[in-house]
């Protein structure tokens, strides 16, 4: 099982611009000589980044957010020949997730194998908190969960009602997330996608 | 007073039920009587023994769901908190079985439930979220004597003896035909509950799996919910989401008077915020006027569906009665709408609404609604409701947007009304009604009661 850590019991950091310079000093003090002239050379383009408020929220109980969009990134170790039929089955989707389209929360997964084979790193983008909808999925797509994640060891699939906990037990969250569009949902980011197409066509009829 | 079923024209299916009716407590399954006169007392237990032997005591006098469909319409209910139930010297194995919403309580939980800003627990009415509030007894009749001779004998039990305080104790009633603060006939839509003995309204279905309301039942997923142990305890208990709001009766109008410059436009755009005119009729059914015969039919005011009106152009996809109950509406987002529902027993306090109450001293007044929201999984579906479908507009295509009745709104705040050959956006909705306070009760069984007030310790 991963080291978790719980966001919610982060320390509150309330540093002032100088404190955190400060402590960036100390913390590359002993770092190799490339990171320290980086420091020094970076400082005036770094201090921007220190001294706006902070942009990061929990996402439920464990997980990083910004604005509308969560990181949920899972360490799963496989069971035996998991990594193998689960490597098959992906390429035979070539690419093509309807149920993540069909979910509609999802902004993009990623499939990582680690250690020779013995352990799949799952991590994602999504809107809103990952456990209001996992009900959801047990009840319309619970085919396409069970499909992947039985490769997984421990897995109880989706039908028992027990598989949010799973979930949460191999969740590792995010040291740091990065949104660009931190205010735009996947279903807001298709909508404005359709709006921007129709303006564009509306403008061609006028002009 | 009618029975349910005769306030259907005696149409009502009934069949043999398959839940322990006689277990299940009688809010559960029992409409809200109409006319209603009742009071919530909520109360602090000060000795667990003596917090036992008022449960020992008030027990036999707790009303059962058996025969809800044409039973009397007297009863008292009761639910405990979670700090409730520690005051009462529930084992640790069996307090740490609850889910751990239910155990931190309402208040502790405003980030999921989104009651911040002026919903914010810190501006609540006392004693909601300060973590005294033990017990929650409530008693609902179709008439006064009754529900004073109801509230007696609530009171004999915990008026007796030391031990058991009153913190609050709040009247609630009807209103001049039967209307919510906001002036609406509100409560008509509940979920159909397999196996409760009675055949589904027009337009109620689906029919739910019951242990989606009950514990000990499968639910939709075919198995039952999670419960608290010993079984005793949890089989045929429930949870409920108690909510006091308070109606912003001079927002709703000025925003009204704002947008409208007569009383037809007016009304028009007051059955868009909710889906519904004031009679209870279905903008569905009747897109453009009132029609107080279909309102007060029950047979027909909640017998429709959204295929006909995919976009809206009838009841707004933003619209209260659709975000609570989307229906067959078309989601941006995969959703079991079966999986999110509540039974909703809504209770009004105060004066009536005003149609000419504009004033700011208005919002003030007293009034408003205390919700009680059904379900065995309560506060999963009340943080889901609030997150996804009141605080949010994302499901439905309407990005920030948020539920013009319930919603919290921010500054700036619009409601989009879909019309031909462009939309209606309006600006500077207001929050109609503010949070005053809230907690989480567990709905033991009559036999949980009993288990509960001879426990020893």
């Amino acid at each position: 099982m991963p080291t978790q850590t719980a966001t919610a019991n982060r320390p509150k950091q309330s540093l002032t611009v100088d404190e955190k310079i400060q402590k960036m000093r100390e913390l590359y003090a002993d770092a190799p000589e490339i990171g320290k002239t980086a420091l020094e050379n970076g400082l005036p383009t770094l201090t921007q980044a220190l001294a706006a408020p902070s942009a990061e929220q929990t996402a439920g109980r464990i997980g990083l957010r910004q604005g509308k969009v969560s990181e949920l990134c899972v360490f799963l170790p496989f069971v035996k020949g998991g990594a193998k039929r689960l490597r098959g089955f992906l390429q035979l989707l070539e690419g093509n997730f309807r149920a993540a389209d069909a979910v509609g929360t999802v902004h993009d997964m990623r499939f990582v194998f680690v250690d020779n084979d013995t352990k799949l790193l799952f991590a994602t983008a999504y809107d809103g908190d990952f456990d209001e909808y996992i009900d959801d999925f047990a009840a319309k797509i619970p085919n396409a969960m069970d499909l992947w994640l039985c490769n997984c060891e421990g897995y109880p699939g989706m039908r028992s009602g027990k598989a949010k906990e799973w979930i949460f037990d191999h969740q590792i969250a995010a040291e740091a997330w990065y949104v660009n569009s931190p205010n735009l949902t996947a279903a807001e980011t298709r909508r404005l996608e359709k709006v921007g197409k129709a303006v564009e066509e509306l403008l061609d009829k006028i002009g | 007073m009618l029975s349910v079923k005769e306030s259907v024209g005696g149409q009502l299916g009934t069949r043999a039920p398959t839940l322990d009716l006689d277990e299940i407590q009688a809010i559960v399954l029992r409409p809200r009587p109409a006319p209603y006169f009742g009071t919530h007392v909520l109360l602090r237990i000060d000795d667990a023994e003596a917090g036992r032997e008022f449960l020992r005591r008030l027990t036999p006098h707790i009303g059962s769901s058996a025969h809800w469909w044409s039973a009397a319409h007297t009863w008292l209910a009761i639910g405990i908190s979670y700090a409730g139930l520690e005051a009462l010297g529930l084992p640790q194995d069996s307090l740490q079985s609850f889910p751990e919403a239910f155990r931190v309580g309402m208040a502790a939980r405003a980030r999921e439930l989104r009651d911040q800003g002026v919903n914010d627990p810190k501006h609540w009415d006392a004693p909601f979220g300060t973590g005294q509030v033990h017990i929650g007894v409530s008693a609902l009749s179709d008439s006064e004597e009754n529900w004073r001779r109801a509230l007696k004998i609530a009171r004999e039990q915990y008026e007796a003896f030391s031990g058991v305080s009153v913190l609050r104790s709040q009247d609630f009633g009807f209103q001049p035909g039967d209307l919510n603060p906001l002036g609406y006939k509100d409560g008509i839509d509940q979920p159909a509950i397999e196996g409760s003995g009675a055949e589904p309204l027009p337009g109620q279905g689906p029919v739910i799996k019951a242990g989606e309301f009950i514990l000990g039942y499968p639910g939709e997923a075919g198995v039952p919910l999670p419960m608290p142990q010993p079984d005793i305890l949890g089989r045929n208990s429930t949870y409920v989401g108690f909510r006091k709001y308070q109606s912003r009766v001079g927002a709703f109008n000025r925003f009204l008077r704002a947008h409208g410059s007569t009383e037809e436009e007016r009304e028009l755009l007051a059955a868009k915020l909710v889906g519904r005119w004031r009679s209870g009729a279905p903008l569905t059914l009747a897109p453009e006027a009132d029609d107080a015969v279909l309102g007060a039919d029950a047979q027909r005011n909640n017998d429709f569906d959204y295929a006909n009106d995919v976009r809206g152009l009838k009841a707004p996809l933003g619209c209260h009665i659709r975000r609570m109950n989307p229906r067959d509406t078309q989601l941006t987002r995969l959703t079991d709408v079966n999986l999110h529902r509540l039974i909703r027993r809504g209770t009004t306090y105060g004066p009536p609404y005003d149609p000419n109450a504009v004033s700011t001293e208005a919002d003030e007044i007293p009034r408003g609604a205390i919700f009680m929201f059904i379900s065995a999984k309560a506060m999963a579906t009340m943080e889901f409701l609030q997150q996804e479908w009141i605080d949010e507009g994302n499901f439905v295509g309407l990005g920030e947007e948020r539920d013009p009745i319930i919603g919290r709104q921010e500054e700036g705040a619009s409601f989009t009304i879909p019309h031909e050959p462009v939309r209606r956006r309006v600006h500077g909705i207001d929050t109609f009604n503010v949070l005053r306070g809230g907690e989480y009760f567990f709905m033991p069984s009559i036999s949980a009661l009993t288990w509960i007030a001879n426990l020893s310790g």
